[in-house]
């Protein structure tokens, strides 16, 4: 399926409405791809077993959900195509997220202390923008750090030919409310938002989970749907919960590091609720960042590992056609998200041989498909 | 240890003879160790053992030939009637995550054991069944394949 | 966008009760240090709605709960969904454990009545002759938490059935009365369903273009096999011809919002309601196909009580006290009215340690079920002046038909029940014989063989089969399953009676429910109608007939040379009958006790008659009816109160 590929290798600040659409088709990208690593660890964990562990992840990941599809409305809204087929759509594990000054690397891997680390820092909130400094060149938080190849928000070109990055994801969102409202000033709303109204996903197709489906019909729409990804993954106006009094992402996740709830009324970094009990045992002790090539040849983990990516990809193309246009599509779409499941337990619960005392995982390598 | 793992080899082997299901397939129920032990702290390890030995003299006999070995399994385990009753439980327990209590004359010539008696394994057995994607199903109550996927023919993998 | 600003730590499961009900699910001392407007025992689907109502009109309300409380918390829900994970038998009642200070029906404790003497072993005592394994939940939520949760609406005719056919009871109401609140009783519950295949009566039954909440249920794959060659079968019914056609049945489940309901929603979508008390990431769940609205659904995509009663809990104005079951209800001698409910409330389900207490308010309201109601009015020496408290009891018995069809259908998926026959839900020939609606069940066999557990036990222990032969004889047994689920009408009869005995009380003392119930003519020749009308489609469809009613059923009815094991359908109703004066009933059609004037007995045993509709619905639709007098009562209660403080 070709629908829609941008040929842009930077961002540009947002002057044009093609600068937006490759904002949005990077922001859809982004939201994919912490899917896969949050899936690895929570499938990871015993069936049956932390309890609080895999209901925290499982709510964020819900989340993510809304979020990739509110990135997809924004698209359709704008008169864009969302595309989650296109060749690197999916990355390659691990990938990189911008982390104020460095990189971090986000990878495939079972339910432990280091990943729980690494969900922090996809999580984590922007500094405030009057507090970058060193490097920070701009005051939309920008950072002209060097970054790596792999790094999944593109590179930004400035007029003066500087490769600049962004900060966070906190500021690649701002960057995209901003863009939305100059281009609303600009060019006027109609001429914005001339998407075709009905491939927004609304309520009847998506309501269970992650807050509300906005359909984005204006800017006021488009704003909202900004505001509330942005919130419920850092939190409100540096608070520890959004603006609907939900705890946002990374605290949710310190609960985990920290081996205790938040309570209402509790300071960032102080939870103060009950203990979280973790058990750090009771997890398929899978090879992170697995590759199909790992699995040995002719064996029935590697057939049943490509059969994921297959899959998988059948379920990306799935979601692309319900995104444009056909949004009851969406509804088994999802409920694809059940196979996934039982398909990844069963990989995890295979050792790869029997000299190997790793468990087997899904590989998300979809590119690798013919 | 080192016993423990061949045993469990063994059970698993005799396991997808019986089930017909794949080495893959059933340790991607996660039942494996679960049933194996569920066995002998109900029946005890001789009696397991006893069924393993059978299980891989079954095997030599039919040398490699499958028809062969399905004989061989009614002659050395199912008809036995010591072992075929345990034999019976061990494809029951893959399919649907119970122990059934052992039938009267096997417990009145063999001994009464005292967790001898119908249970399901554990919550996660019962999800695990075997049965369930055998018809191209799911059990009650879990693993549910998502809105509207019934108005569709099952999926049944042909065997 | 909705605002939840309390319910930041609902994943907690080391907190008992989620933020937003902790503080209402109140302890004694608090209880009876405050003066509640009204009490309501139960926290059924009766009871919540009653809830909700008075306490969004600013009424502040007590509901008594004979059992633990737990249920409004995912890891409480959670717990449920493993004990029925783990019980051998998965009976309607397997989610919960044993509780014997408010012990509930199972079917399992059900056993054949021997000639001469009562069943005595089990919760419900039974006389006979027909011994029913009915059952009912005594649980936060009530029976709503292992309810199938089809909704399907009485018909208008049903409502004068007396008048018209000659038989049962008139209601003291038109269907028409009752119009505006099946709405909101579809609303409440969410309904799933498609108004425009519910042409079987021939009144006028829906305002124009009226659609319910959410689009039907889609029909399973196995409807589909049925309905490609049973639709258009023409059926001889007592002299009329009826041409079957299989149709969705209207539920309570959470579907896919349909647009058109906007006009009977203020312009907005039905927005569905999902887990109680869950995170507002995980609310308002679709059906995922668990295939197991009965017992538990694991998603609770589908309605059950709690999610009234959770909105009553949030409004502020309503406390629970859990763990307390009411045993007495106390008459002023003078005024006859209620005065007081003496509760006895325990701790530990595994111990009989207990305190009575005694709580008192304005108005009070039973809305423990039908029999429960009428055993805590007899219980209390409340007979009634009419003496029908506890008479007239009714069920729908149920028919099982089972076969297996010439091709693999998929038995086993969708929910338990998305279509059926209702072609013989209405006509003349009510005159003769019961009417009926006719269930395709997607789980199969299991609820007249115990498939598939049983399918497979015979595979494995006689059939000697294994590997290869045992998985195609499982797919062979099982998924070209069909069932049938007859549920047949049955007419209130006096004698049909709960009673009590002091001779049989439960673990606190209080009185057991004694069934005495036979089943009327009328029903039976329904009964036997409908296995031959089940006949004639498994002949049409090319399906073998596997039914077989043994002698030594419980259940087991012979009628004309022919026996039937019949089975309980859980809709219990007409103990404290609605009527038109104290003579012929216990309340009036606003559910208000004709004997107690401040006292309202409300759910199924107000109705007089029960048709061939799952009674939740109508009993839903009756409390929203009932809700303007019980405040009209309120407010001269509270008036008359003021004058006497004032003398």
């Amino acid at each position: 399926m070709q629908l829609h590929q941008v040929e842009t290798e930077h961002l540009h600040p947002i002057e044009t409405v093609d600068d937006l659409k490759f904002y949005l088709y990077t922001a859809i990208q982004l939201e994919h791809a912490t899917i896969p690593p949050y899936l690895t660890a929570m499938y990871s964990i015993h069936p049956g077993t932390n309890k609080d562990v895999y209901d925290l992840i499982r709510v964020v990941v819900v989340e993510e959900m809304l979020h990739l599809t509110l990135a997809a409305n924004l698209m359709n809204a704008i008169g864009g195509i969302p595309d989650l087929t296109g060749e690197g759509f999916v990355p390659s594990y691990p990938t990189y997220l911008p982390n104020g000054e460095t990189d971090f690397k986000v990878g495939l891997g079972k339910f432990s202390e280091e990943t729980i680390d690494t969900f922090l820092n996809i999580e984590r909130p922007p500094l405030p923008t009057d507090s970058l400094k060193g490097g920070s060149k701009h005051s939309f938080g920008l950072t002209n750090t060097k970054r790596s190849r792999k790094l999944l928000i593109p590179a930004f070109k400035s007029a003066d030919g500087d490769e600049l990055h962004f900060y966070s994801i906190g500021e690649f969102y701002r960057a995209i409310g901003d863009g939305i409202t100059k281009l609303t000033q600009e060019l006027g709303e109609e001429n914005v938002f001339t998407g075709d109204p009905s491939k927004q996903i609304t309520p009847e197709y998506y309501y269970s989970g992650g807050g509300e489906i906005i359909p984005i019909y204006n800017e006021e729409d488009a704003l909202a749907a900004i505001r509330l990804i942005s919130e419920q993954g850092e939190g409100h106006d540096g608070g520890i919960f959004d603006y609907e009094g939900e705890l946002s992402h990374y605290y949710r996740f310190q609960q985990i590091k920290l081996g205790q709830y938040y309570h209402e009324g509790d300071e960032p970094n102080a939870p103060s609720g009950g203990p979280l009990a973790i058990d750090w045992d009771s997890v398929y002790p899978i090879q992170s960042n697995p590759r199909i090539t790992d699995y040995p040849e002719g064996s029935e983990l590697k057939t049943a590992a490509m059969d994921f990516n297959i899959f998988y990809k059948n379920f990306l193309e799935q979601l692309t056609i319900a995104l444009n246009g056909q949004p009851d599509q969406l509804i088994s779409a999802v409920g694809g998200m059940f196979r996934i499941k039982e398909m990844s337990y069963q990989l995890m619960r295979n050792p790869i041989s029997d000299d190997n005392e790793n468990t087997g995982a899904p590989t998300f390598e979809i590119d690798a498909i013919s | 240890m080192e016993t423990y793992q061949e045993n469990l080899n063994v059970f698993l082997d005799l396991s997808v003879v019986l089930t017909d299901f794949s080495s893959y397939e059933l340790q991607g129920t996660g039942q494996l160790e679960a049933y194996y032990s569920t066995i002998i702290d109900v029946i005890g390890e001789s009696n397991m053992v006893e069924v393993l030995d059978a299980f891989t003299l079954a095997k030599t006999n039919a040398n490699g030939n499958e028809t062969e070995l399905e004989k061989q399994i009614r002659i050395q385990l199912l008809s036995n009637d010591k072992l075929g009753p345990i034999t019976r439980n061990i494809i029951k327990m893959w399919f649907i995550g119970n122990w059934y209590q052992l039938p009267n004359i096997w417990r009145e010539t063999y001994g009464a054991y005292e967790k001898d008696e119908t249970f399901v394994v554990s919550a996660i057995a019962y999800t695990e069944g075997l049965l369930w994607p055998t018809i191209g199903s799911h059990p009650p109550g879990a693993k549910a394949p998502g809105y509207a996927t019934w108005i569709d023919a099952p999926q049944i993998s042909k065997v | 966008m909705k605002k939840i600003l309390t319910n930041f730590n609902e994943a907690n499961n080391q907190h008992i009760y989620n933020m937003r009900h902790k503080q209402k699910v109140v302890d004694h001392k608090t209880a009876l240090n405050k003066e509640y407007d009204a009490v309501i025992v139960g926290s059924g689907i009766s009871g919540s709605i009653v809830a909700k109502e008075l306490s969004q009109k600013g009424y502040s309300v007590l509901i008594l709960e004979a059992g633990p409380g737990k249920d409004l918390t995912i890891s409480g829900y959670e717990k449920y969904i493993n004990q029925f994970y783990s019980a051998v038998s998965k009976d309607n009642n397997a989610p919960y454990k044993r509780n014997p200070n408010a012990p509930m029906p199972r079917s399992v404790d059900v056993k054949k009545l021997e000639p001469g003497k009562p069943n005595t072993d089990s919760y419900l005592v039974q006389n006979g002759p027909f011994i029913s394994d009915f059952t009912y939940s005594r649980v936060v939520g009530g029976t709503t938490m292992h309810f199938e949760s089809k909704t399907p609406r009485m018909l208008p005719e049903d409502f004068n059935i007396l008048t018209r056919y000659g038989h049962g009871l008139d209601w003291p109401m038109e269907y028409e009365d009752l119009m505006p609140y099946y709405r909101k009783a579809e609303f409440e519950m969410g309904v799933s369903g498609d108004v425009s295949s519910q042409t079987f009566s021939n009144e006028k039954a829906y305002e124009d273009d009226y659609v319910f909440p959410m689009l039907e249920m889609p029909p399973s794959y196995l409807d589909q096999c049925v309905a490609k060659d049973l639709d258009g079968t023409e059926i001889n019914v007592a002299g009329e011809t009826k041409t079957l056609k299989i149709r969705t049945f209207p539920q309570g489940r959470n579907g896919i919002p349909n647009n058109d309901y906007k006009k009977f929603n203020n312009g907005e979508l039905f927005k569905p309601v999902g887990a109680v008390s869950e995170h507002q990431a995980e609310e308002g769940e679709r059906c995922q196909g668990n295939n197991n609205c009965t017992p538990i659904c694991p998603v609770q995509a589908k309605y059950d009580a709690r999610k009234t009663l959770a909105k009553a809990l949030e409004n502020g104005g309503v406390d629970i006290l859990p763990q307390t079951v009411a045993s007495r209800v106390v008459i002023d001698p003078v005024t006859q009215k209620v005065s007081a409910i003496v509760y006895k409330s325990y701790e530990d389900i595994n111990s009989e340690k207990h305190t009575t207490g005694t709580i008192t308010a304005n108005l009070f309201i039973l809305a423990a079920n039908a029999v429960e109601n009428a055993r805590l009015m007899l219980a209390s020496g409340l007979n009634g002046s009419s003496d029908l408290m506890g008479r007239n009891l009714m069920d729908h018995p149920y028919i099982l038909t089972w076969a297996l069809l010439p091709e693999v259908a998929g038995t086993t998926r969708g929910t338990i029940c998305t279509s059926g026959i209702s072609d013989i839900r209405n006509g003349d020939f009510r005159k003769e014989q019961a009417a009926f609606a006719v269930d395709i069940h997607n789980d199969g066999w299991g609820w007249a063989t115990g498939s598939p557990n049983t399918n497979l036990e015979d595979i494995v222990d006689n059939k000697n089969k294994f590997g290869k032969e045992l998985r195609n004889e499982l797919v062979h047994q099982i998924s070209k399953q069909l069932l049938l689920a007859n549920m047949v009408e049955m007419m209130p009869e006096p004698s049909n009676r709960i009673t009590v005995d002091p001779k049989y009380v439960d673990r606190l003392g209080n009185p057991r429910p004694i069934v005495t119930m036979h089943l009327p003519e009328y029903t039976m020749k329904g009964i036997a109608f409908a296995r031959q009308m089940s006949r004639q489609i498994f002949q049409r469809l090319g399906a073998e007939d596997y039914s077989t009613y043994s002698t030594e059923d419980y259940g087991y009815v012979e009628y004309k040379g022919e026996g039937y094991a019949i089975r309980g359908g859980n809709h219990l109703a007409g103990t404290h009958v609605m009527g038109t004066d104290p003579s012929n009933s216990v309340v009036d059609a606003n559910q208000k006790s004709w004997d107690h004037s401040n006292l309202y007995l409300v759910g199924a045993g107000s109705m007089p008659t029960i048709g061939s509709s799952n009674t939740t619905l109508t009993m839903a639709a009756l409390c929203f009816k009932s809700i303007d007098a019980m405040v009209n009562d309120l407010k001269e209660l509270q008036a008359s109160k003021q004058t006497s403080k004032q003398l």
